[in-house]
């Protein structure tokens, strides 16, 4: 697929972009940004009202669960940004409406999309501090993110996934236990890509992110953390102890139960409120400083 | 094959993706595709089927595609007022078409949608003459005496179904709904509102005034109880005399939201052939 031609990366203030002032509660500037070859998509929210330091950019999940998240996503941005923060949501190359497709792509590339973003935020809000909020395998990528970029003032993770490696295998496991149901939908592929509902991941991304775990990137993470979570588990509640005495630590659980890969007949999505208004009073009541 | 950001309409705008071929590559700078939401997904589509196929069309067919969302879906916010779901849409692809035309000097659509996405192209081309084509997945279609009797001969002749509707009728099996089936609670999961199917006979006075005006129409159906056999939709509306603007596929191992790698790249590979095929026409 041909490139667009969009400039050098975080020279985005060349690039033609689509400012809606829609109404008061959402201003939206919706725009493609990052290296011309793994161009992004990208929607900003300006900051209104009470004016922050902070920005934050929002790392989407993967797959069925990015699809599903969009509205929740798009609602917390708002929010947020009428907080006073300016916000960015963005689309990792191969997803979205961003470039490519997800063949050859790893998880380190994700990370450095991530990077792009947060420069990008930078840029066009003017703030020296950006805070990151992941949703799933975006908090784990966050967490990594947080690692490589020093600009990064604090980390929310948003049901994280926890281990890689465990994530990877869940989701072939899934696809095994439908092998017997004669799925065509979840399906391993000769090349060892996973087919899952409707998602491809490829063999690069899966051991990519098959190191990556939280209990070992956390504690390297000189940022405060907090952990919101939609419902309890075991694996939940081991991240919480271990992350218990890491300074600034914050967890919440804001019930709201759902499964991720649920995936309904119609395109059904989801919509677990309580936890988009806990992470919004999170950011209400707290600095990073 | 070159994308944008796009916005329509100065107030509450339409957010969507203009994708043009190269300039080398384009077939037909009069005509557009325009994608249109599914349900309550955002306009990548299900699966990121929309942007697979926007990009298809503009790469191997040469033809620009335009993905956007409807008011009130992914990030078009609502727009107030009184006009019903259903007519809101005919009123925003209008509004497409009229800024395309516009802007880029396009004044031939084809229309794609699947699910309501394909009931508001189907809608739209009744009430404008500028889409010259429609590409419906599980577009509107009706049972037929025939589907009737491959759905229910198998479950006649069931010993399991007998059983099955027996423990029922006595309260001994309950048959599971919403949260029972999904584990999810109704206020953390919205689904799409199909409560507008229209009666046949009015599907079938659209299709003979779309027919008689020589509409392209390419339906796509895919895994689905009520969709039977390959010739349903002609059974269905046999009081419409379709020529060669008709093409129908089947495909009944595919589900719904196309999540089968195969399949999608399959459904994306035929459309973009028929608007090769129909583009000359033009």
């Amino acid at each position: 697929m041909a490139s667009v031609p969009l400039g050098a990366p975080n020279k985005s203030m060349n690039v033609p972009r689509a400012k809606l002032q829609c109404d008061r509660e959402s201003i939206l500037e919706a725009f493609y940004f990052g290296p011309s070859e793994s161009y992004l998509f990208g929607a900003f929210h300006p900051r209104q009202g009470a004016s922050r330091d902070e920005a934050i950019v929002l790392c989407n999940p993967f797959g069925q669960e990015y699809l599903r998240s969009h509205k929740s996503i798009r609602r917390l941005a708002i929010n947020l940004a009428s907080l006073g923060y300016p916000v960015l949501r963005f689309d990792y190359r191969g997803t979205g409406d961003s470039a490519g497709d997800i063949t050859g792509v790893s998880a380190d590339q994700w990370v450095t999309d991530i990077g792009h973003a947060i420069q990008e935020l930078q840029d066009m809000a003017a703030v020296p501090r950006v805070a990151l909020i992941g949703l799933r395998l975006g908090a784990l990528l966050a967490a990594k993110a947080t690692l490589e970029n020093d600009q990064v003032s604090r980390l929310v993770m948003w049901d994280p996934v926890v281990d890689g490696s465990a994530y990877v295998e869940g989701i072939r496991s899934a696809i095994v236990d439908a092998q017997p149901l004669g799925s065509r939908s979840r399906i391993i592929a000769s090349d060892g890509t996973l087919h899952f509902n409707g998602f491809c991941m490829p063999p690069l991304f899966q051991e990519s992110i098959s190191s990556w775990h939280l209990e070992d990137l956390a504690p390297r993470v000189g940022v405060p953390i907090a952990q919101i979570m939609s419902h309890e588990s075991e694996t939940f509640a081991r991240l919480k102890r271990f992350l218990s005495s890491q300074p600034g630590f914050y967890s919440e659980l804001a019930p709201a139960p759902h499964d991720w890969n649920y995936v309904d007949h119609v395109g059904g999505i989801l919509w677990p409120k309580p936890v988009i208004d806990a992470i919004e009073q999170y950011f209400g009541r707290t600095t990073s400083s | 094959m070159r994308e944008r950001v796009v916005t329509v309409g100065d107030h509450l705008p339409l957010v969507g993706i203009f994708c043009e071929p190269d300039a080398d590559r384009v077939s037909d700078s009069k005509t557009a595709v325009i994608l249109l939401n599914s349900g309550v997904i955002h306009r990548v589509g299900s699966c990121r089927l929309s942007v697979s196929l926007g990009r298809a069309l503009a790469e191997h067919a040469g033809i620009a595609t335009f993905r956007f969302d409807f008011s009130g879906i992914g990030d078009s916010d609502a727009r107030r007022g009184t006009l019903t779901a259903n007519q809101a849409a005919i009123e925003e692809v209008q509004e497409v078409m009229d800024y395309l035309g516009k802007w880029k000097k396009i004044d031939r659509f084809i229309l794609y949608g699947l699910c309501s996405g394909a009931f508001a192209a189907y809608r739209t081309a009744i009430a404008d003459e500028r889409v010259l084509g429609t590409v419906q997945l599980d577009g509107y279609c009706y049972t037929t005496w025939k589907s009737h009797m491959m759905h229910y001969s198998p479950r006649l002749l069931s010993p399991t179904r007998w059983l099955t509707w027996l423990l029922r009728k006595l309260g001994l099996r309950k048959v599971k709904k919403g949260v029972e089936v999904s584990g999810i609670e109704e206020q953390f999961f919205e689904v799409p509102d199909f409560a507008s199917y229209p009666p046949k006979e009015d599907v079938q006075q659209g299709l003979k005034t779309l027919n008689d005006r020589g509409l392209d129409m390419l339906y796509v159906f895919l895994g689905n109880e009520h969709y039977k056999y390959h010739k349903q939709f002609e059974d269905c509306f046999d009081d419409v005399s379709f020529k060669d603007n008709l093409t129908v596929i089947h495909r009944p191992n595919a589900t719904h939201i196309l999540s089968e790698p195969e399949d999608r790249r399959r459904v994306i590979e035929a459309i973009t052939d028929w608007v090769n095929e129909k583009l000359p026409a033009y």
